[in-house]
């Protein structure tokens, strides 16, 4: 029974840098991680519901809660997520933390009267000749909480619900 | 139908995905146009907005924009508002550009974005000195690519190319003199209907 509470942290791989400048090894990231989650899942509450902002939030901040409470290891985390290091993530989720704070102050919720908002799809192809720059390939994670965004709201029967929101009863 | 899009133009579309994102996400009160093309991605927004912007641009986890690259400031006579301020971003964790841009009087002020971007401070001097744009608040406000005791902000358009002084070095007083310039340049019109060369004064 000792051996099962105690051999978990001592067998897993110690992290010995980041590789990044600035960015200490923390080495119960994995605790971080779980209190911060809860935390941004808490404070998105004082967002408005059908918010965007809020849909998206509340879509990876669980996945990712997810992952890192069925994962022991920070290597497993990583690689489930998919994001960076787990210092990136703390780094992000604290971030995330602040933007809400600020948010949450500035007050740019809901849409005023009269809003237009001109989108414009240019679909001209550049010239073969012209240096594209393609961007590498997101995290599997992303496109869900881009559906999860882009889903109607509640009160729409026919919104696609993907794997990860669940609408909160 | 969203599905065999996404498959067919995997990897040429995942610039547009953030941007897409973006769109979501962001408060409908901040954006007021946002074009998405191959040329670029941009968004346009009041000018109340564009610190607040830029900061949840800056913090938000799936929009990581955490370099400016660039601010300028363009000048469309025309115009009522005539400047647009143009901030060019750009995310090194998802690879993505995405531009802002703010439209602008002679006389509105913008809030500069030097806290989430210190970068940002040469930028805005730069914006300054050559369009007159100046930033509420802004740390250091100083011209930065013009000469001292310059008047004038270069890239308007009503500024002509060659300026209004001249700079020479006069022996008699041993330094640099700037006399008002001898090489006159009238405003340049071209009307490519005809092929005569025109002239402003007609």
């Amino acid at each position: 029974m000792f051996l099962r509470r105690f051999a978990g942290p001592l067998l897993a791989k110690v992290k010995e840098t980041t590789g990044i400048v600035g960015l200490d090894v923390v080495p119960n990231a994995r605790d971080v991680l779980i209190s911060l989650y809860s935390k941004t899942l808490k404070e998105v509450q004082s967002v408005p519901e059908d918010e965007g902002y809020r849909k998206a939030v509340e879509s990876f901040t669980r996945h990712r809660l997810k992952v890192c409470q069925e994962e022991e290891e920070w290597e497993q985390i990583e690689k489930r997520i998919g994001c960076g290091q787990v210092e990136e993530l703390i780094e992000e989720a604290q971030d995330e933390l602040k933007l809400m704070a600020k948010m949450i102050e500035w007050d740019p919720w809901g849409v005023p009267e009269g809003y237009e908002c001109e989108i414009i799809e240019n679909d001209a192809p550049i010239p073969k000749h012209v240096p594209q720059h393609r961007p590498g390939p997101l995290p599997e994670e992303f496109y869900n909480t881009l559906e999860a965004v882009s889903s109607l709201p509640k009160i729409d029967e026919q919104a696609t619900i993907s794997k990860e929101s669940q609408p909160k009863e | 139908m969203k599905r065999n899009y996404k498959k067919a133009f995997f990897i040429f579309m995942d610039n547009q995905f953030i941007f897409k994102y973006s769109w979501k996400t962001t408060p409908k009160k901040w954006v007021h146009k946002m074009e998405r093309s191959e040329h670029g991605n941009r968004s346009d927004t009041n000018t109340d907005y564009p610190f607040q912007l830029l900061c949840f641009l800056k913090l938000h986890t799936y929009t990581r924009v955490q370099v400016s690259i660039d601010i300028c400031g363009v000048d469309h006579p025309s115009r009522k508002r005539r400047f647009e301020v143009v901030h060019n971003l750009l995310s090194t964790r998802y690879n993505s550009r995405i531009r802002v841009q703010t439209s602008a009087d002679e006389v509105t002020r913008i809030s500069p974005v030097v806290s989430p971007f210190p970068s940002a401070g040469r930028w805005e001097r730069e914006v300054w000195d050559m369009s007159g744009v100046s930033s509420i608040n802004h740390p250091d406000l100083r011209r930065i690519s013009t000469d001292y005791g310059f008047e004038g902000h270069p890239l308007r358009k009503d500024l002509p190319l060659s300026g209004y002084v001249e700079v020479r070095y006069d022996d008699p007083e041993k330094r640099v003199v700037s006399e008002p310039i001898e090489m006159t340049q009238e405003f340049r019109y071209f009307d490519s209907a005809s092929p005569w060369e025109q002239r402003s004064d007609g």
